[in-house]
């Protein structure tokens, strides 16, 4: 892949997928905004907390669940307490509270040990694009389905963003300076052109920039702001205050004639942006949808 | 055309390629060459389109016709998206956790994932490992036979509380292998049986002493052609139209590299440096050995040689300077764009990211290629697990042949330069390059006809760049003074200072006898051996002379790097 691929007056499916199964709360062929909640559900908590039962109540392993007020399954609130050793008649009592509000997972008799687990996670997956419900996934979740353009990049960083496009740049090849960024930026997504400074996309997290789209980023910017290299291309997840898609890679790279056009043409409207790109694996790359 | 008058070999890899083997007054020769895209994905979805098409360009005749190939045997191997990939788990990491490692890289998998009972990682972790990761085939070890069932029945219930899904759809169970301690099998089936398609094997590791890897390569092979193959897109017919089961592509290559090996009894050293992965393979003293670094590529791992080697490591290869903003720019668009053509610049870079990524390759495979761990013999109970202790197979100052593939070994020249600059061999070594990329079908068509496989693979693909010299050591002044005596009777004398590369005329495939003697700081053998005489052979190249010493320091200027690349530049005639 060299060029960004833009696409119009297509149509464009997104699928929304709970990660693990819940409840779908949208009906087929509701039409939905792009912050209707599509699918909801609760997936296991991978926070895992050993506790030294016996070492907190300074008994032996072998003795400690005569000393346990909760089971495996039970849940457990923060500071509740979960087992009590009283001696000398209760003026010295020893006392273990949960660390953390959870489920008893796992109790070793042998070892003294208590795993708990914290409380599951409360997701949901909303539709990301306006449209129409066209395909239900029981228990899981729907495709949502909108007619309009869609330009795919080479790489990004950040999850799924939305926001009125603003088109920053003059020209396909003007770079993107921190001056350019103001605070009536907040929630928008900006498009700037060929490459973007360091210091303007420090300047997008700190005033509140949904999303960030240019034709190229220079990867040691990209690395710094990151606080990491990119290894191999698998992204998504990041947490940098904004998402950021590079249409054609890394560098200053112009944009595209035609992808600059169709930016024109849909500024002021919504712009659904996701960075997630995925090259070894599944091939994914990060894309703006701009609805008609 | 009949059967066996005939061979259509296919490698369905990035590309498709199909090469078309004819029986002529007895003898096999290749009759053509047909490539074409691969079919995998979408539109298409079906890779027997691109065979078609690839059979198309080969012939005026149909060779597969509505129903599949017409008179002649079809061999197809896949490497691409009906690649396999595998997790494995054992005991103990470095014991039965190798072993499995070992027995799933022989067989051409790409290892997605291994897990040990020993593993620092809790147990939690290990299941969301699993379970993000999608393999085609989980490959179980651990115990020697007859000995403790309780910690691979614990690995067994790690795996079955993952419930692992199988890379192509959720339709079908996870084929898991038990190829562990033979009196666990009962326990691990009760485990595993209800989530996955379980079945077991001969144990990879019978005794601490012994590795019997033959087994659960089988069943690889067999999982990998009854579970994955016929989940992939147009596998299902496929798997009808070939004459030997589909084999993974680096499983072809292991098996044709390892019996060139024994053919010429020498120990064989193969560098692989792929888009997205770097493979090594090698037979030394007839044990094969493969060994892939699935994070370290060219295309794909780019960025992460740049992580690991460092940017000093990529720019120290490159013939100019290049401004570190720059260099990196050009590692990242080699991963995200994946040019097929490059830039000059793009070309640099690509060939230094080469040399580091086989370096980094072969220093995997030294680890992996080792003697049985946890064997012992007269040391400590303590010295055990020492890693330390255990010695590697791979031997650079005892390899005979050196063979480089990949889309990284161009023209002679650079071929040349990139197996020394990578590999560092010491002392005699013959270099190969892969001209023709068609190593894979030589591996496929051995099971059928071994001496066409073996003609294929030493007459049409293998180009030999020429016998080299590499001088051990570090020293200054004259680095090795030789002499060499051509069939004719003449004679070449010749010196090489400290630091130089010179490559003397000798013509392809012509032997010659050699004297040489290293200078002050170097040596020619083991144990410092300092005189050497030997029976060389010439190739495109001439013989070579690499007398930078060991290990190879890549000096600051970048002139002297000009002075290497153009001593192994092919001469043009009367140079």
């Amino acid at each position: 892949m060299t060029d960004p691929a833009v696409e119009r007056n297509v149509v464009i499916c997104k699928v929304r997928r709970l990660p693990a199964p819940g409840e779908v709360l949208v009906r087929l062929g509701e039409m939905v905004k792009v912050d209707t909640p599509i699918a909801r559900g609760r997936v296991r908590n991978t926070e895992l907390v050993e506790v030294r039962v016996d070492q907190k109540l300074g008994v032996d392993a072998m003795d400690v669940a005569h000393y346990m007020l909760k089971r495996e399954g039970d849940e457990v609130k923060k500071d509740e307490v979960i087992a009590l050793r009283r001696s000398f008649f209760g003026s010295s009592t020893k006392i273990l509270r949960a660390p953390l509000d959870g489920t008893i997972e796992a109790f070793s008799r042998t070892s003294g040990k208590l795993l708990i687990r914290g409380l599951p996670i409360q997701i949901e997956v909303n539709a990301h694009i306006p449209g129409r419900v066209t395909e239900l996934f029981p228990l899981e979740g729907a495709i949502v389905e909108c007619k309009g353009a869609i330009a795919r990049g080479a790489v990004g960083v950040g999850g799924e963003a939305r926001g009125p496009l603003e088109v920053l740049a003059n020209g396909p090849g003007d770079v993107l300076t921190e001056d350019s960024i103001t605070k009536s930026h907040i929630g928008k997504v900006v498009l700037g052109g060929a490459t973007v400074t360091p210091e303007a996309q420090i300047k997008a997290r700190s005033v509140g920039v949904a999303a960030l789209v240019v034709g190229g980023v220079d990867e040691k910017d990209l690395s710094g702001l990151l606080g990491h290299e990119l290894n191999l291309g698998d992204t998504g997840m990041e947490r940098i205050g904004f998402t950021l898609v590079s249409l054609s890679g890394f560098g200053t790279q112009p944009l595209d004639e035609d992808a600059f056009r169709l930016f024109k043409e849909y500024e002021g409207r919504l712009a659904c942006v996701d960075g997630t790109t995925q090259i070894r694996t599944r091939m994914l790359r990060p894309e703006v949808i701009l609805p008609d | 055309m009949s059967g066996k008058e005939a061979y259509l070999i296919v490698d369905i890899g990035e590309s498709t390629r199909a090469v078309l083997v004819r029986r002529l007054n007895g003898t096999y020769r290749l009759a053509g060459i047909g490539e074409a895209e691969t079919t995998i994905e979408a539109p298409e979805l079906d890779v027997t389109i691109g065979i078609r098409r690839a059979a198309e360009k080969l012939d005026g005749e149909t060779l597969i016709g509505k129903d599949g190939p017409e008179g002649l045997c079809l061999l197809c191997a896949s490497g691409d998206g009906g690649g396999l990939y595998m997790m494995v788990a054992g005991v103990i990491g470095m014991i039965s956790g190798e072993s499995a490692q070992r027995a799933a890289l022989g067989a051409g998998a790409h290892l997605i994932g291994t897990f040990s009972v020993d593993d620092p990682r809790p147990d939690y972790r290990l299941v969301e490992i699993m379970r993000a990761t999608r393999p085609d085939i989980f490959l179980l070890a651990g115990g020697t036979d007859g000995g403790a069932i309780q910690q691979v029945k614990k690995m067994a219930e790690v795996i079955k509380e993952a419930d692992v899904k199988p890379r192509f759809g959720d339709n079908y169970r996870l084929p898991v292998i038990f190829a562990g301690n033979v009196e666990a099998r009962e326990d691990i089936a009760v485990t595993l049986t209800e989530e996955y398609a379980m079945r077991a094997v001969g144990n990879v590791r019978p005794s601490i002493e012994r590795e019997n890897l033959g087994p659960a390569k089988e069943a690889i092979y067999d999982s990998y052609m009854e579970h994955v193959i016929s989940h992939s897109p147009g596998y299902e017919s496929l798997a009808k139209w070939v004459t030997r089961p589909i084999l993974p592509t680096q499983a072809a290559i292991g098996k044709i590299l390892f019996d060139y090996a024994e053919r010429r009894r020498v120990n064989l050293l193969a560098v692989n440096a792929g888009g997205s992965t770097t493979d090594i393979y090698s037979v030394y003293r007839g044990v094969f050995n493969r060994s892939l670094d699935a994070d370290v590529g060219l295309e794909y791992g780019a960025l992460n040689i740049l992580k690991k080697t460092g940017i000093d490591g990529i720019s120290r290869w490159l013939p100019k300077h290049m401004d570190e903003r720059t260099l990196r720019n050009i590692i990242g668009n080699l991963m995200v764009r994946r040019p097929s053509n490059y830039l000059d610049e793009e070309g640099m870079v690509f060939s230094a990211l080469a040399r580091e990524s086989i370096k980094l390759g072969v220093e995997e495979h030294k680890r992996l290629a080792s003697r049985l761990k946890g064997v012992q013999i007269q040391r400590t109970i303590a010295d055990t697990f020492i890693q330390s202790v255990e010695s590697t197979y791979l031997d650079l100052g005892d390899t005979q042949v050196l063979i480089g593939m990949g889309s990284a070994f161009t023209d002679p020249g650079e071929s040349a330069a990139l197996l020394l600059d990578s590999v560092e061999p010491i002392y005699i070594t013959e270099l190969y390059v892969d001209r023709s990329g068609l190593v894979p079908h030589a591996g496929m068509l051995l099971g059928e006809a071994p001496e066409a496989a073996f003609n294929l693979f030493t007459g049409e693909t293998l180009q030999r760049l020429g016998t080299c010299l590499c001088v051990d050591g570090n020293g200054g002044g004259d680095a090795v003074s030789l002499m060499l005596t051509r069939q004719d009777g003449s004679a070449i004398l010749e010196t090489v200072k400290s630091g130089e590369i010179k490559t003397l005329p000798l013509l392809d495939g012509e032997n010659c006898k050699i004297e040489a003697t290293a200078g002050k700081g170097f040596s020619l053998g083991k144990d410092k051996g300092k005189r050497i005489n030997a029976t060389v052979m010439g190739g495109s190249l001439g013989f070579i002379v690499d007398a930078r010493g060991r290990p190879l320091r890549v000096p600051d200027d970048k002139a002297t790097l000009a002075k290497w690349s153009k001593a192994l530049a092919p001469k043009a005639a009367g140079e």
